[in-house]
Order: C-alpha cells, then sequence, then structure tokens
C-alpha cells in the first residue's frame, strides 16, 4: 500500500518535471500524453484506495516515508496519513486533474506554452496530494505554498499581459496575509506539543485548550482560540474568504483550465479541507468556531451579491465560487465538517462542470468572456448548453441533482446548529445561507439566460464561427456532468450519516448537528421529499431562477433601470464593496509608504550610513591602527613575546 | 625487543630512509633533469602515506618506552600532512622551474619538514615532542631562507629564527619545570601523576605550563606570539609560504593536542584562561588586520592567524567534540590554504610575482575555471554555506555554546563577519575588475587538475561533511 | 654553609657576567663574559653533582661554541653604538617587565618550598652513584628514540646550512683548474703577421 501511496504522489512529480525539463525533446503530444498518463495512474491507485479503506474496511495508514531532518527533538518528516477524508480528497483531486488535464489538449491546442502548462498542472497535482496525505504540518505547509506557488505560476501563465502580472501579483501577495497566520499557527503548536505530527498534536489538544497566551500586552487568550484563529486566516487566504477573498476574482486572468481546476475544485478547497482535518483542534474553541461561522456567512452572502453583476462570464463563476466557499466554511464553524467536506465535493465537480463550459464558451466566442456580448448560442453548442445546465442546477441545489444534497445537508445543519451563547451569530449565519440561495439562483441563471437563451448580441464574424467545441472539450464536460447530476443522491447517505468519515473528523457531542440530522434521515428520496416542506430554501432558488427569467429574458430592459434607480447599491457591488481599494490604496500603498520611509530613513541612513558604513569604517580604522603594531622590528617582536609571558604569569600566580 | 616491535614507528623509519635516499640520488641529477628529485620526493610521499596506512597496529600502541604513540588520530594527522606536502609540492613545482629554483634541497628540506611533523604527531613525551619541534623549524627556517638572492627571505628567516628560538626557549623551560614537579617527561606519566597526587596541582606546575602555552601559541602564530607569521608569510617565496602555511598547522595541533589535552587535562581550567586570551587575541586582531593588508600572502597571514584562534577556542572548549571540531577545522583550513597558495603560484611566473591581491584583477576574464577555484577557496576560508569552511566554524561555535560561552560564539560571528570582507574583496577583484595582466598560466596540466580538484574538494567536503566529521570524531574519542 | 656561600658566589658572578654580556661595547668583551658566564654554570651543576653536564658544558660551549663565535665576531663588523642605541630607549618599559618577571620568579620559589614540604623534595644520591653512567644508560635505552631524532636533526642541519651556503655567485674569480691545464697556447695568444706601417 505504501508504494501506492508513494506512485499516487511521485506520477505527477516525475511526469512535471519531464515536460518542464525535457519539453522540446519530448514534443506536445509527448508532454501531455505523459502527464494525463500520470495523473490517470494516480486517479485509479486513489480509487484503489478509496476502495481498500472504505469497501474493504481497511486500516487508516500513518507512517513517516522519510525523515528530513531532527533539530532539537523536533522531527521534521515526509509522512502520510491515509484515512477516509484523505482518500475522499485524493479522489477528487486526482478524477477533476484528470478531468482538466484533458480538457487542456483543446482549450490550450494554439498556445505556445503547452509543454509549460502540462508541466504546472502536473506539478499542481502533485502539490495538492502532498497537502492532503500529509501526516504532519511541515509537509501540510509545504504542500500549502507549494499549491499557492503553482497557483502563482498559474495565473500568471501569460505572462505578457499586464493584467495577468498583477493578478498573480495580487495573488500571491493577498496569500501571503493568510500564509503568515497559518505559519504563526503552526509555531504556536509547535511552541505547545514540541511537535508536528498531526496524532501528536491532537493528542495534545486537550493540554493546549487549558492554556492560555498572552496575545497583545498581555490579556490572555486561551491559547487553542489562538491556534485555531491563526490557522483559520491561512484558511482564509487559500480558500478566499472575506476579506482575503480579493485575489481569486482576478485570478481568472489564468487560462480556464486552471480556474476549474486550481480556483474551483481543489486548491481553493484546500483551506476547508485543512479545517475539517483539524477538527479535534477546532472543537475545543467555541470563540474559533464563532469566528469561522460569521466570516463563511459573509462571504456566503456578499460575494453571492456581487455575482449579480459581473460581466465577465469567469468572474461570474468566479463569485459564485467565493459564495460557495463561503457555505463551506459556514458548514466548518458549525461543526458540520463532514457537510463542509461533502459540499466541497459535490462543488469540485459541478463547478469545474461551469468552469470548463465557460471556457467551452470561450473557446467558441473567440475568447470573448463578456456575457453581455453572448446570448443565444443554445443552438449552435448543445453539449455545453446541456452541461452547463446540470452544472448550473446542481450549483443552484435543485432537488435531485448533486449541489442539492450538499447544500441542502449544509442548510439544515446550520439551522440546528444552536449552541449557548451564540444567538447573534447563530441568526446571522442562517439568514445568510438561505438568503445566499435565493442570490445564487439569481446570478446563476442570469449568466445562463444571458449566454445561451434571448437576443443573439455578438458580432456577424463570431456568430459565423460558431460552433461546439471538439471532443476533448466536450468529453470532459459530459464526465463532469454525471457526477453533477447525480452523486449528492447515491452519496449522501453513506458519506454524509453513515459515519464515512469516522475518526478522521472530531466533533464534541453537544456539537454534532450532523448526528441530528442523520437520526432523522431516511435515504436520498425521504430527504429530497422533505426539502419541499422543511424550509424556504428550495422556495428560495425557485424564486432566484424566476427572477432571473423575468430580468433578463422577459423584461431585458428593466436590469438597467434598477441599476440606475439603485445606483449607489449598484456602485458599491460594481466596485466589490471597494476591498481592492481598501487593499490596494490602504494597506498596499500605506505599505509602500512605510517601506519607503523605512528604506530612506531606517535602511540608508541608519543601517546602511551608520551601522554598515559606519562599522566597516571604524574597523578599517582600527585595522589601520592595528597593523602599526607589526613594526618589523626584531626586538619588538620580541619584547611583545616577553611582555605576553610575564602578564600570562602574573595572572597565573596572582588571579588564579 | 625485535625489530617487530619498532614496526609502529616505520613511517618515519622509512621515511627517513627515503629522505636518505632522495638526498643522494639528487647528487647525481644534472641541473635540467632536476625535476627528477621532484618526482622522487613524490613516490617518497605515496610510500609514506602507504606505510602508514599498512603498518598501523590493530589497537593504539606505544614504543620507546611511551616516547612514540601510535594512535587512530596519529594515522589521520600523518596521512593529512603528508598529503598536503605533496600538493605543496606539486604547486611549487612548475612556479620554481620558471622562476630558476628548481633545486633538490627545496624537497629535501620539506621532506625533513614532514619528518619532523610525524615526530611531532606520534610524540609521547615532552622530549620527543620537542625534538621534532626542533626538526621542522630547523628544515623551515632553511626553507625561508632558501631564496638566497632575496633580502626579505634573509630578514623575515632571521627573525622567524631568533624568535623560534626564544619560543624553544620557553618551551624548554616549561619542559622542565613540568619535569621536575611530576618526574617524568611522557604524557600518560603526567597526566597519571597529576591525578593521583591533587596537591601538585599548584603554582610550580602552572608556571610550567604558561611557558609551554607560549610555545604552542608560538607554533601555532597565535597573538601576541604570532609576529614572525606575516613577515614570514610575505617575505618567504610563494612554494615555501605554502608549506609553512599547511602542514605545520597540523603539527601544531598534535601538538596542543598532546601537551594540552593528553599530558596536562588535569590543568584544564588553568591552561583555559591562558588559551582563551591567545584565540581571542587571535581572532580579533587577526581578521582586523588583514583588512588592512594589500599583499595577498600577508592577508592570508593574519587570516591564518584569525583561522587559528577558532582552533584555539575549539580547543578551549575541552570536550571531545569540542577536539574534534578542532581537528576538522584544522584538516579543511589546511586544504583551503594549500589550495589559495597554490592560486598564487598558478599566478606567478619568472618576474612577477602574484603578490598582491590586486594581482587577481579580471581573473574571471582570464580563466573563469580557477576563478572559481580561488572563490571556492576564498568562500571556504570565510566560512560560506554550504562550503567546507561554514561548518568547520559551525562546528566551534557549537561546542563553544555547549561549553556555556554565548559571548564567545558572538564574538565568533561578529569574527567572521569581519572576516568575510576581506575574502569577498579578493572574490570581487576577480569578477568585478578589469584585468592588467592578460598572460597565460605556465603550469601543468597535472598540477592545474590537482587544483582543480583541491577546489572542488572544498565545496564537496562542505556539501557533505558528515563522515570527515564522524571520522574525527571517531579519531578522538 | 660552606656550599651555600660557594653557590651565592657562583649564582653572583653568574649574573655579573650574564649582565656583562648585554652591557659590554665591545662584542668580544661579550663573548668573554659569556664564556664566564658557561664557566659559572658549569659549577653550579658541579655543586648540584651534576658531572658530566658540568664537563660537557664546558667542552661544547666553551671549547667549540665560544670559539666559533668569536671568529664570527671579529671577521664581521658590528656597528655597536648604532646596536646599543634603543637600550636607553626602551629601559623604562624593560625595567617594569624586568621587575615585574622577578616579582614573579621570588613569588614562585616562595611557593616552590611550600611545595617541596609538601612532596618532601628530591631523595639523596646514593654512595658510589655515578652521573655519567645514570645519563648514558637511560640515554641509549628509554630516550633511544630522542637520541636518533637528535641525529637525524644533525643531518638536516648539515643539509639546511649546505643548502644555503654553496652557491655560484656571479663574478667570484675562481680556479678552474680543468681549464686552466687544458689550456694551450694558441687559445691565449694569437700571433698575427702583418707589414710594417710606413712611416708617415
Amino acid at each position: 500500500m505504501q508504494t501506492i501511496h508513494l506512485t499516487i504522489v511521485l506520477a505527477p512529480l516525475l511526469a512535471a518535471i519531464v515536460a518542464g525539463l525535457f519539453g522540446k525533446q519530448i514534443g506536445r503530444a509527448g508532454a501531455h500524453w505523459l502527464t494525463i498518463l500520470a495523473v490517470g495512474l494516480s486517479f485509479v491507485l486513489s480509487m484503489v484506495v478509496l476502495k481498500d479503506i472504505y469497501w474493504d474496511g481497511g486500516a487508516v495508514e500513518n507512517y513517516s516515508v522519510y525523515t528530513w531532518a531532527v533539530s532539537d527533538g523536533l522531527r521534521m518528516e515526509v509522512g502520510f496519513l491515509i484515512d477516509r477524508l484523505t482518500a475522499l480528497m485524493m479522489v477528487v483531486v486526482t478524477f477533476v486533474s484528470f478531468m482538466v488535464h484533458i480538457y487542456t489538449i483543446g482549450y490550450m491546442h494554439d498556445d505556445p506554452g503547452y509543454q509549460r502548462f502540462f508541466s504546472y498542472i502536473s506539478l499542481f497535482t502533485f502539490s495538492m496530494l502532498m497537502l492532503v496525505m500529509s501526516n504532519n504540518f511541515l509537509q501540510l505547509f509545504f504542500g500549502w505554498e507549494a499549491v499557492g506557488l503553482v497557483s502563482y505560476l498559474l495565473i500568471g501563465f501569460w505572462f505578457k499581459r499586464e493584467s495577468a502580472i498583477f493578478a498573480n501579483l495580487k495573488a500571491f501577495l493577498v496569500n501571503r496575509v493568510g500564509d503568515f497566520g497559518f505559519i504563526l499557527g503552526i509555531a504556536a503548536i509547535v511552541m505547545f506539543t514540541n511537535s508536528l505530527d498531526y496524532m501528536t498534536v491532537f493528542g495534545a489538544a486537550g493540554d493546549i485548550a487549558r492554556q492560555d497566551i498572552a496575545v497583545f500586552g498581555g490579556s490572555p487568550w486561551n491559547a487553542m482560540s489562538v491556534i485555531c484563529i491563526l490557522l483559520f486566516i491561512g484558511a482564509m487566504g487559500k480558500s478566499a474568504q472575506a476579506p482575503l477573498h480579493v485575489w481569486l476574482p482576478d485570478s481568472m486572468e489564468g487560462p480556464t483550465p486552471i480556474s476549474a481546476l486550481i480556483h474551483a475544485a481543489t486548491m481553493v478547497t484546500a483551506g476547508i479541507f485543512m479545517v475539517a482535518r483539524m477538527s479535534p483542534l477546532f472543537e475545543l474553541s467555541e470563540t474559533a468556531l464563532a469566528v469561522v461561522l460569521v466570516i463563511g456567512s459573509i462571504t456566503a452572502f456578499f460575494m453571492g451579491l456581487l455575482g449579480i453583476v459581473q460581466n465577465d462570464i469567469k468572474r461570474v463563476v468566479a463569485y459564485s465560487t467565493l459564495s460557495q466557499l463561503g457555505y463551506m466554511t459556514v458548514a466548518l464553524g458549525a461543526s458540520a465538517y463532514g457537510a463542509a467536506i461533502f459540499h466541497l465535493m459535490t462543488h469540485a465537480f459541478f463547478k469545474a462542470l461551469l468552469f470548463l463550459a465557460a471556457g467551452s464558451v470561450i473557446i467558441a466566442m473567440h475568447h470573448e468572456q463578456d456575457i453581455r456580448k453572448m446570448g443565444g448560442i443554445r443552438k449552435y453548442m448543445p453539449i455545453t448548453y446541456w452541461t452547463s445546465l446540470v452544472g448550473s442546477l446542481a450549483l443552484i441545489g435543485f432537488p435531485g441533482f448533486a449541489g442539492f444534497f450538499s447544500k441542502d445537508a449544509l442548510i439544515e445543519a446550520v439551522r440546528h446548529s444552536h449552541w449557548e451563547g451564540q444567538g447573534a451569530v447563530y441568526w446571522i449565519a442562517y439568514l445568510s445561507v438561505l438568503l445566499g440561495v435565493f442570490v445564487t439562483a439569481l446570478y446563476s441563471f442570469r449568466m445562463f439566460f444571458l449566454v445561451f437563451h434571448g437576443k443573439e448580441r455578438m458580432d456577424e464574424h463570431t456568430r459565423s464561427h460558431i460552433h461546439e467545441t471538439p471532443a476533448v472539450v466536450t468529453v470532459p464536460l459530459v464526465l463532469l456532468a454525471i457526477p453533477s447530476a447525480v452523486i449528492g443522491w447515491f452519496t449522501i447517505g453513506p458519506v454524509l450519516f453513515g459515519d464515512f468519515f469516522g475518526p478522521s473528523i472530531f466533533v464534541l457531542p453537544g456539537h454534532d448537528v450532523l448526528a441530528e440530522l442523520g437520526a432523522e434521515f431516511h435515504g436520498s428520496a425521504q430527504f429530497l421529499a422533505h426539502s419541499f416542506t422543511a424550509g424556504p430554501a428550495f422556495y428560495l432558488a425557485a424564486a432566484g431562477v424566476l427572477v432571473a427569467w423575468f430580468l433578463y429574458l422577459k423584461r431585458p430592459d428593466l436590469p438597467e433601470a434598477i441599476a440606475n434607480r439603485m445606483s449607489g447599491l449598484y456602485t458599491l457591488l460594481d466596485r466589490k464593496y471597494y476591498f481592492d481599494e481598501l487593499w490596494i490604496n490602504g494597506f498596499a500603498a500605506g505599505g509602500r509608504r512605510l517601506g519607503r520611509f523605512l528604506w530612506t530613513r531606517g535602511d540608508e541612513l541608519i543601517i546602511d550610513g551608520v551601522l554598515v558604513n559606519g562599522t566597516a569604517n571604524s574597523v578599517g580604522r582600527l585595522a589601520g591602527t592595528l597593523r602599526h603594531l607589526q613594526t618589523g622590528y626584531l626586538y619588538h617582536y620580541a619584547f611583545a613575546m616577553i611582555i605576553a609571558l610575564t602578564l600570562f604569569l602574573g595572572w597565573l600566580l596572582w588571579l588564579q | 625487543m625485535t625489530i617487530s616491535d619498532f614496526l609502529p614507528a616505520a613511517p618515519e623509519i622509512s621515511l627517513l630512509c627515503s629522505i636518505c635516499a632522495v638526498l643522494l640520488i639528487d647528487l647525481f641529477i644534472s641541473d635540467e633533469k632536476r625535476v627528477v628529485t621532484f618526482w622522487l620526493a613524490l613516490v617518497a610521499l605515496l610510500l609514506n602515506i602507504w606505510v602508514v596506512v599498512v603498518s598501523a597496529p590493530p589497537d593504539p600502541t606505544t614504543i620507546f618506552d611511551g616516547s612514540y604513540i601510535y594512535d587512530p588520530l596519529s594515522q589521520v594527522l600523518k596521512v593529512a600532512a603528508t598529503a598536503v606536502v605533496a600538493l605543496g609540492f606539486f604547486y611549487a613545482r612548475d612556479y620554481l622551474r620558471q622562476v630558476g629554483m628548481l633545486k633538490g634541497e627545496f624537497f629535501v628540506l620539506g621532506l625533513f619538514g614532514l619528518l619532523g611533523i610525524m615526530i611531532m604527531i606520534s610524540a609521547g613525551s615532552l622530549l620527543t615532542m620537542y625534538l621534532g619541534l626542533e626538526t621542522l623549524s630547523l628544515a623551515l627556517y632553511a626553507l625561508v631562507a632558501f631564496d638566497r638572492e632575496s633580502p626579505q627571505a634573509a630578514e623575515s628567516a632571521m627573525k622567524y629564527f631568533v624568535l623560534g628560538a626564544i619560543a624553544s626557549g620557553a618551551l624548554l623551560y616549561g619542559i622542565s619545570w613540568i619535569y621536575g614537579v611530576t618526574g617524568s617527561l611522557k604524557f600518560a606519566e603526567i597526566s597519571q601523576s597529576i591525578a593521583v597526587r591533587p596537591e601538585l596541582n599548584d603554582v610550580p606546575l602552572w608556571f610550567g605550563m604558561a611557558f609551554l602555552v607560549v610555545g604552542i601559541a608560538f607554533k601555532f602564530g597565535a597573538v601576541p606570539f604570532h609576529m614572525w607569521l606575516p613577515d614570514v608569510y610575505q617575505g618567504a617565496r610563494s612554494p615555501v609560504t605554502l608549506y609553512i602555511a599547511s602542514a605545520p598547522k597540523l603539527a601544531a595541533l598534535a601538538l596542543i593536542l598532546r601537551v594540552l589535552v593528553d599530558g596536562l587535562e588535569g590543568l584544564h581550567g588553568v591552561w583555559q584562561g591562558m588559551v582563551m586570551v591567545i584565540a581571542v587575541l587571535s581572532l580579533v586582531i587577526g581578521n582586523v588586520v588583514a583588512i588592512a593588508q594589500s599583499n595577498i600572502k600577508r592577508m592570508l597571514g593574519y587570516s591564518a592567524i584569525a583561522h587559528v584562534g577558532f582552533i584555539l577556542l575549539a580547543v578551549f572548549a575541552g570536550s571531545e567534540a569540542g577536539y574534534a571540531a578542532s581537528l576538522f577545522y584544522t584538516l579543511t583550513y589546511v586544504i583551503m590554504a594549500a589550495g589559495a597558495f597554490g592560486m598564487v603560484l598558478l599566478l606567478s611566473r619568472q618576474g612577477f610575482e602574484a603578490e598582491a591581491i590586486a594581482d587577481f584583477k579580471g581573473l574571471n576574464a582570464r580563466s573563469p575555471w580557477f576563478a572559481l577555484m580561488m572563490l571556492f577557496f576564498m568562500f571556504g576560508m570565510a566560512g560560506v554555506p554550504p562550503w567546507v569552511g561554514f561548518f568547520a566554524k559551525l562546528n566551534v561555535i557549537n561546542v563553544v555554546l555547549d561549553a556555556g560561552f554565548p559571548g564567545l560564539a558572538i564574538l565568533m560571528v561578529l569574527a567572521s563577519v569581519v572576516g568575510a570582507y576581506y575574502y569577498l574583496r579578493v572574490v570581487w577583484y576577480m569578477y568585478f575588475e578589469r584585468a592588467e595582466d592578460k598572460s597565460v598560466f605556465q603550469a601543468g596540466r597535472d598540477t592545474r587538475a590537482l587544483l582543480s580538484l583541491n577546489g572542488l574538494a572544498v565545496l564537496a567536503l562542505g556539501i557533505a561533511p558528515g563522515w570527515l566529521l564522524a571520522l574525527c570524531l571517531a579519531v578522538i574519542g | 654553609m660552606f656550599q651555600a656561600i660557594l653557590f651565592y658566589t657562583f649564582a653572583a658572578v653568574l649574573i655579573g657576567a650574564a649582565m656583562g654580556v648585554i652591557f659590554s661595547r665591545n662584542p668580544v668583551h661579550a663573548v668573554m663574559f659569556l664564556v664566564l658566564a658557561f664557566f659559572q654554570s658549569s659549577l653550579l651543576w658541579l655543586l648540584a653533582e651534576a658531572e658530566f653536564l658540568a664537563i660537557v658544558l664546558i667542552l661544547v660551549y666553551v671549547g667549540a661554541v665560544m670559539v666559533l663565535f668569536l671568529f664570527v665576531v671579529m671577521m664581521i663588523d658590528i656597528n655597536v653604538e648604532r646596536v646599543q642605541g634603543g637600550l636607553v630607549r626602551y629601559a623604562p618599559l624593560g625595567l617594569v617587565i624586568a621587575g615585574l618577571m622577578v616579582v614573579e620568579l621570588v613569588q614562585l620559589i616562595w611557593a616552590r618550598s611550600r611545595f617541596e614540604v609538601a612532596t618532601g623534595g628530591f631523595a639523596a644520591t646514593p654512595e658510589g652513584y655515578s652521573n655519567t653512567e645514570a645519563l648514558g644508560a637511560i640515554l641509549y635505552t628509554e630516550h633511544v628514540y630522542a637520541f636518533e631524532i637528535a641525529a637525524v636533526i644533525l643531518l638536516l642541519a648539515i643539509v639546511a646550512a649546505i643548502s644555503l651556503t654553496m652557491r655560484k655567485r656571479e663574478g667570484l674569480k675562481v680556479q678552474n683548474i680543468t681549464s686552466q691545464v687544458a689550456a694551450r697556447a694558441k687559445d691565449r695568444v694569437r700571433v698575427v703577421k702583418m707589414e710594417a706601417e710606413k712611416r708617415q
């Protein structure tokens, strides 16, 4: 089994190295065959691992592969922890990655950086697998940073575009903010436990929770809360939670397969995965859980709103991703880790599908991304149309589709999660996820209608060339559409309520909302039927679709009128709540001003001028003086020796 | 006593025979074919390494009533010293031929010096140690004065000789006190009697010890007994400087380890203070004054003083790890010093001594490869990771920290930073200044290959220092 | 008591002679003072029952080394005035150091006496004890290795001395016997026949 684990990880790495370094030698076909086979192998083996651990009842494996360094008792290792959570993530990651690899053949067909692209996405697969399979914080951090690096490289893949460079720098910097919190969290863990190993740390969780740590000015904080909030700040950066979300929409500058793979299905969910993995820690801090809940709800609702006013097809999907990540985070905050991971899985399928479908549209439209210049292309691209419909229905949680099961379970979990001292937080969360359903339906179908229905608003030249995309594009769409449609039905029982995760996720008995839900769960069909009566979620979604239909198909003149009437609100949304301004003109500019000040005053004047050059000059002067001790006269030398000897003797005689 | 009882001393015996053979054969070689003597000397050295390796008894042994010690430490030091002398002969050969000084005496004196070094390394008594030291010193005095046409060489030889005589006097006086107090010259017996009779640990013994420390410090060239060193490094011809700068440091290490550690371990608390003062002064003065030098041989001389500070501090720490660190430091330093002076020799030729640091200007344009090698030596000495000098320094800093002297560790780091300046200046000259001299090197292909190997070794040992560290720890333990 | 008087006399003369070596302006006098100092040391050794060393000191140092010194000193012309110029200049510091050294040595002797009480000092030599025989016995057994090394040092000294002094200097007018013998008249004298020139 260890060989299999290693192969799963190393096959993409090897392919990435070969495709990256010898891309010229192996050619375009060589590069895509090699990487696709490698990732395909990883996928198949991941399935084997999942089968072994779930159906065959294989044991959880937790072992160290290689000890990198031992420093002061702190073991730094490369190791794998393979339990059901890991296995599920591995399958999701490798499957989506596999699909994206195939799709890329069509999407990047004419790109000169073909081999480089395949090398990057294989490298990404490797990094992501390292992240999810890790059994220690160091490797987690390695994977965390490695996926960030590949994301950075891929957002700026078209590095000749000014906007791409801006976007990847932005992504990089915003992630640094999150990573700073993350590494502080890891450092705090090491401080308390002197270990990086998950199991050791989880074992010591109770002790940590009983300790206090002085953070600001000596006021004591619960150590576990501090650790969890710091870790969560890392998750906020990676999983684009407000206010560290600003990089994700801009990351759409990267090629679409990347948007699907990294910025929808896998990397951005790393934060969700991490929090779920750290559930034994988060459970012990209600403060941290409340923070998670609030941040998640804000993201879920307010980012969804932004999706309504976006006109770039990919940005709409991007904001929807933000909103869905917010949903997952809410589930985490409600201790419904299983629901979060479940939604993560279904989301990976349908969001990848939506992105790839958007990419398919973009290919057909000759890389036009503005939905105001599309419309009515349903008849040109039937496969893309139907798969997009499946994706959109899954996204809005239309009963029966994958997203329905996960989102509905999630909302139910939030509704049940009312424990003491959490009144306001609970209502914020619950209202956000409910209203979010309406918003999701609205922006999803706004885009859907604008792209596929209505008037054909593109120019003549483009229209004459629209046709269905080739099989390498449509086959992944179909392959992703199938799970998007049905996976919820089949897996909600076993994954969500069947104690699928077992010991890999730890929930305090009082927090276990999923168990409460599970008690009422009697099969998928019943769950489906129940949704029409249990809450307003379904009706909100239906209302969203209706409103979208009314505004964008029935009365296309209305949206503009509304925007004009409510120009204040519209501008607020259009400027994305001014977050970019806050970060760029506020923090970044302030940081630059501070940097400039420190540079000219601190660095150049004090450090360079006084400390460095000053010291160097004094040392130089000292050298100039001391060299005169060496007079060249023999008797001076001899005299110096005698004096030194005499002084030493005196020291021994009188001072010892 | 049979002849096989002398077997542990086979290296010294066979080396003496080789020297006599080289000396005799050299008489019958005409000046044009003098390079034959070089090859003979090389054969003698290789033979010596072979004998050192094969004649080693399975366990540490003493013979001649304890005057001679064989232990793994001696074996390592002897092989290293022989190898480094061979390296020095190689680098010297082309230079000596070009300046018309290829004489048999150079090699014979060099071999005699090696004999002295080996005697010191295996010395089991103060008397043997002293005689080995004199053998080495006498050879060195003659080597420094080897260029009879050069007044600087004569002057520096004179200084070296007179100061060396004073240091020998101090050493002998100290030996007589130690003998008077403990009744023995043998390290084992001295250490034994100090252990058995603690009342011996008193002022008279300390007095003798202080004189011994002075002699040791002089041999190392540690401040304030260092005055001879820069003058001799500069005054002697470059091949001789190379010789003085390399193998005798191993002998000095043997001297301090045998005398202060094997013999006077019981007085550790007393000599520790002296060694610390000497080491700190060496570290500071060596590094600071090196900055003000424009002659590269003199600069390397001061740098040697600074490195000695590190070696002494490792001994000062007084633990087995410390002694191993000093051994590691000395071994690696000797390799780097041989290489650096090898570069000086490579650049020199008839009528042109590459003695100014400025002579390295633009070396990169002339020969990128050897500029890189010089960079290796300089980075190695400066202690830039991953070159081996870094690990050597790190070890010493570690053992000093373990001994509980964080202040000293900080001082070492600061001194290294200051030291980096003058090493980097050489690198700066090589890479960022325009060459004034465009001539091609005249060294043979074998010499160049050896010099390249030497440079690569400095890097390779830095990348994989583990085995050498383990070896040092094993032979000290 | 008598021994003590002798000891202090010899010691005082020894110190006086040593001072003479340093302070005499004539180098030949300095060498003679050194000879005197050696004699006194040799006498001190005799007092300490080390006859062999006493005799060897006279034989080697006075008989050989000092005579050589005298030759050297008389052959080269040393400017004494210039050498001694530094004496006054460094006298204050020198005196301080010397004073310090004296204090230290006195303290050491005091410490040594305390020390001897602790250790009991050395035993007296037995009757019929031969210093020379004892030295010889130990030199060729226990210290044979050191003895051999000393021989090597002598060999090395010869090599060093020869390599430093044997040289072919340019411009030296040395006889080359072989070429002198091999020389023939026609190599040296050329007989030129020429017409007698006319008186002008």
